[in-house]
């Protein structure tokens, strides 16, 4: 029997600006590397100019019936909130579901390469691939970036053969199993709602409000997340959209205002 | 590898900002023509007008007029040297599809296209920020909005540029439609009709040009619709 | 991350017909971290003139703390209230002569002058004054401010629609910033009233 070893392949290779002729319109893309003596330097100041997208709260977390997955939806460049709508949890195949935190860019990008991967997988071996190879397969690209500045850090959440499956997998080339994780600037904040509400035991509305609400927490504290809080659901069927709820909304439904009459003195300091 | 200058850098800011609006049958896609030039943050040299630019490509053979077959229209700032090399390249793209399948890219999948070309250029960005506006396959407006490495996402309305920060804030007070991510989800689209888009478009060029300095000159409003595609100019502050 | 931006703040002030009002969001942060919904930022110097402070906190409450005592010792030797005119000169004077070590506020002064003509103005933290005829800016979403105010201000509101358009443009603007909003704070004032409302926002 052959073996594949076609997801250890970089799916694009580096090169220099050589090929002036046909450059970008060539028909295998590659990534164009600057001409540069000091390539860190260089990325750090083309960063700091182009200011990608950033600033995420995301979760998910294995309970008895299944995955759920839950991420804010708001994309800052420094203090400057450029989207209110982004979509953070993508959606890989009708199993799986990877999340968004960090660069924009790199996320959507490398998750549409590992939608097509997986695809092929799929196609070539007659069977759906495992959490575990999708996760691998995309840690393994990321590696081969390492040092080159991307910024991934990412759930891999699905469901296949073995049940329900988990793993975190970020740029640095880092690649965890585990039952319950939270990425992103505002994961502190949900990682408190979520260590306090959890039990392996919940109901799928149990463990749906409950990542819904930590969501909730994290955009009220964390500056950079907020927008609208979406719960996706992983169970033996494939993902579901269970809710997506405006947070400005979650709130005040979460705290009730009753209207009072504002006739107040100042008080003297 | 050269050896280069201490302080010299590939990128320029010649400034510039883009507005783009989705209707329900129409998209308007708008932007001034100044062009300031060296500003660039590693020197801090004088600024200086370049003077007036095509901004707004509509993606068909390069400084080609307007075709009733046009589907998809881009518009861009930052640094015009990326701008103008990102819509050729996308420009010749599109020719080759052309070629190939002998139609007209559709402007979805001119948005994919768009983001796969600045990602390749991940490690040596196009510093230029994109709106795309068109129509879809159904014959609805869209609009996608792009960061400089590719990242994008299908809008209502949506600003890129200098001006942006000035004018988003507008636009969400005057327009905003609920998130397409609600569930139950709620109906997205624009409720202006396309004679009240272009006036709003206006106003908001307006107001950006009295505070942002890379703002001004002249305004360049393509529209397209069901009907075709047109331009129009309105003239903005000069100082 | 600068230290203005330290904590974050939205400050605006609008002239109306015979009124004026300003306005600011109720955030207090460490950087990203949201520590308090309810700050205040705007301060009453007397019936007529109120003063609001953008930039780092601690500096904010100190600098208040300084205007009040420098206007009541005013008032115990003039027998009346400051002018905005003057008490404008006032913090210029107070911000500058911190000059190479500043308070990092950016102040934004509102007040009715003689014969009840508003006056606004704002300053940067050295002390440079900056009058204008319509509305005044400062603090971490300025930028968004300026857009919304320029393309929303109309001149010679009345009180109430000079609420709604202030409100409107405070809202909108900190919902396009990370380090202010969490709710608003609104002073409407005429020459017999001085209004004050606080406003519900978004909460992330």
């Amino acid at each position: 029997m052959k073996i594949d070893f076609s997801g250890l392949e970089s799916t694009a290779p580096l090169c220099g600006a050589n090929s002036e002729m046909f450059d970008g319109i060539s028909t295998s893309p590659s990534f164009q590397i600057p001409d540069t003596t000091d390539f860190d330097d260089f990325q750090k100041e083309a960063i700091q100019m182009v200011k990608p997208a950033k600033g995420t709260t995301t979760l998910a977390f294995i309970f008895k019936e299944g995955v759920m997955v839950a991420a804010d939806s708001r994309a800052s460049m420094g203090g400057y909130i450029s989207s209110q709508s982004v979509k953070k949890i993508i959606e890989i195949n009708p199993y799986m579901l990877g999340t968004m935190a960090g660069g924009a860019a790199d996320c959507q990008f490398w998750h549409r390469n590992l939608g097509i991967k997986c695809r092929l997988h799929e196609l070539a071996n007659k069977r759906r691939i495992s959490v575990t190879g999708a996760s691998k397969l995309l840690a393994n690209i990321l590696y081969s970036y390492r040092g080159m500045g991307l910024s991934v850090g990412t759930m891999i959440a699905g469901w296949d053969e073995k049940g329900p499956g988990l793993y975190y997998v970020d740029s640095e080339g880092g690649r965890l199993k585990g039952t319950k994780f939270s990425v992103g600037s505002g994961s502190p904040y949900a990682y408190g709602i979520l260590d306090s509400g959890y039990r392996y035991d919940m109901t799928v509305e149990e463990a749906a409000e409950l990542a819904r609400r930590s969501i909730y927490h994290a955009t009220f504290r964390d500056g950079a997340s907020g927008g609208v809080a979406s719960v996706y659901y992983v169970g033996p069927t494939g993902w579901k959209k269970l809710s997506g709820d405006d947070v400005g909304e979650l709130h005040y439904m979460y705290n009730p205002v009753e209207p009072t009459v504002v006739e107040q003195e100042m008080s003297e300091a | 590898m050269t050896k280069q200058h201490q302080n010299w850098s590939p990128y320029d800011n010649n400034g510039g900002t883009c507005v783009a609006i989705a209707g329900a049958d129409y998209c308007v896609v708008a932007a001034d023509t100044r062009a300031v030039g060296c500003i660039s943050p590693f020197t801090g040299a004088v600024r200086q007008k370049l003077g007036m630019l095509r901004v707004i490509s509509h993606l068909g053979m390069f400084g080609g007029e307007l075709s009733r077959a046009d589907k998809s229209l881009m518009a861009s700032s930052g640094f015009q040297a990326d701008v103008r090399a990102l819509q050729k390249v996308l420009a010749a793209r599109h020719l080759i599809y052309q070629h190939q399948h002998n139609k007209q890219m559709s402007c979805p999948a001119m948005a994919q296209l768009l983001s796969n070309t600045l990602y390749y250029k991940r490690f040596f960005p196009y510093y230029a920020f994109n709106v795309l506006g068109g129509l879809d396959t159904e014959g609805k407006g869209c609009v996608f909005t792009y960061d400089a490495v590719g990242s994008y996402e299908r809008v209502g309305y949506s600003s890129q540029g200098s001006g942006a920060t000035l004018i988003t804030p507008f636009l969400d007070n005057q327009l905003k439609s609920p998130s397409p991510l609600l569930l139950p989800a709620k109906d997205a689209v624009t409720p202006l009709s396309e004679s009240e888009a272009i006036d709003l478009v206006k106003t908001c060029f307006a107001s950006a040009t009295e505070r942002d300095i890379y703002t001004g000159d002249k305004l360049e409003i393509v529209v397209i619709n069901a009907d075709g595609i047109r331009r129009e100019y309105m003239e903005l502050r000069k100082d | 991350m600068s230290i203005f931006e330290y904590n974050g703040s939205a400050l605006v002030a609008m002239v109306g017909k015979n009124c004026f009002a300003i306005a600011s969001d109720r955030r207090l942060g460490v950087q990203l971290q949201t520590v308090a919904t309810d700050f205040q930022r705007i301060f009453k110097i007397h019936d007529k003139l109120f003063v609001g402070l953008s930039g780092l906190a601690t500096d904010a409450q100190t600098l208040y703390q300084r205007l009040v005592f420098r206007h009541k010792l005013y008032q115990l030797r003039e027998e009346r209230d400051m002018k905005p005119e003057t008490f404008a000169s006032l913090v210029s004077a107070i911000l500058y002569e911190k000059r190479f070590g500043p308070y990092f506020c950016q102040p934004v002064i509102a007040g009715l002058g003689d014969e009840d003509k508003p006056f606004i103005c704002t300053m940067d933290s050295i002390g440079a004054k900056e009058l204008a005829k319509d509305f005044v800016v400062a603090g971490t979403a300025s930028e968004s401010l300026y857009g919304a105010c320029e393309s929303m201000f109309k001149p010679d509101m009345e009180p109430e629609e000079l609420f709604e358009t202030i409100s409107q443009a405070l809202l909108s603007s900190v919902d396009r910033d990370c380090l202010s909003g969490w709710g608003g704070h609104v002073y409407v004032v005429t020459p017999t009233e001085v209004t004050e409302r606080i406003l519900k926002g978004r909460m992330d």
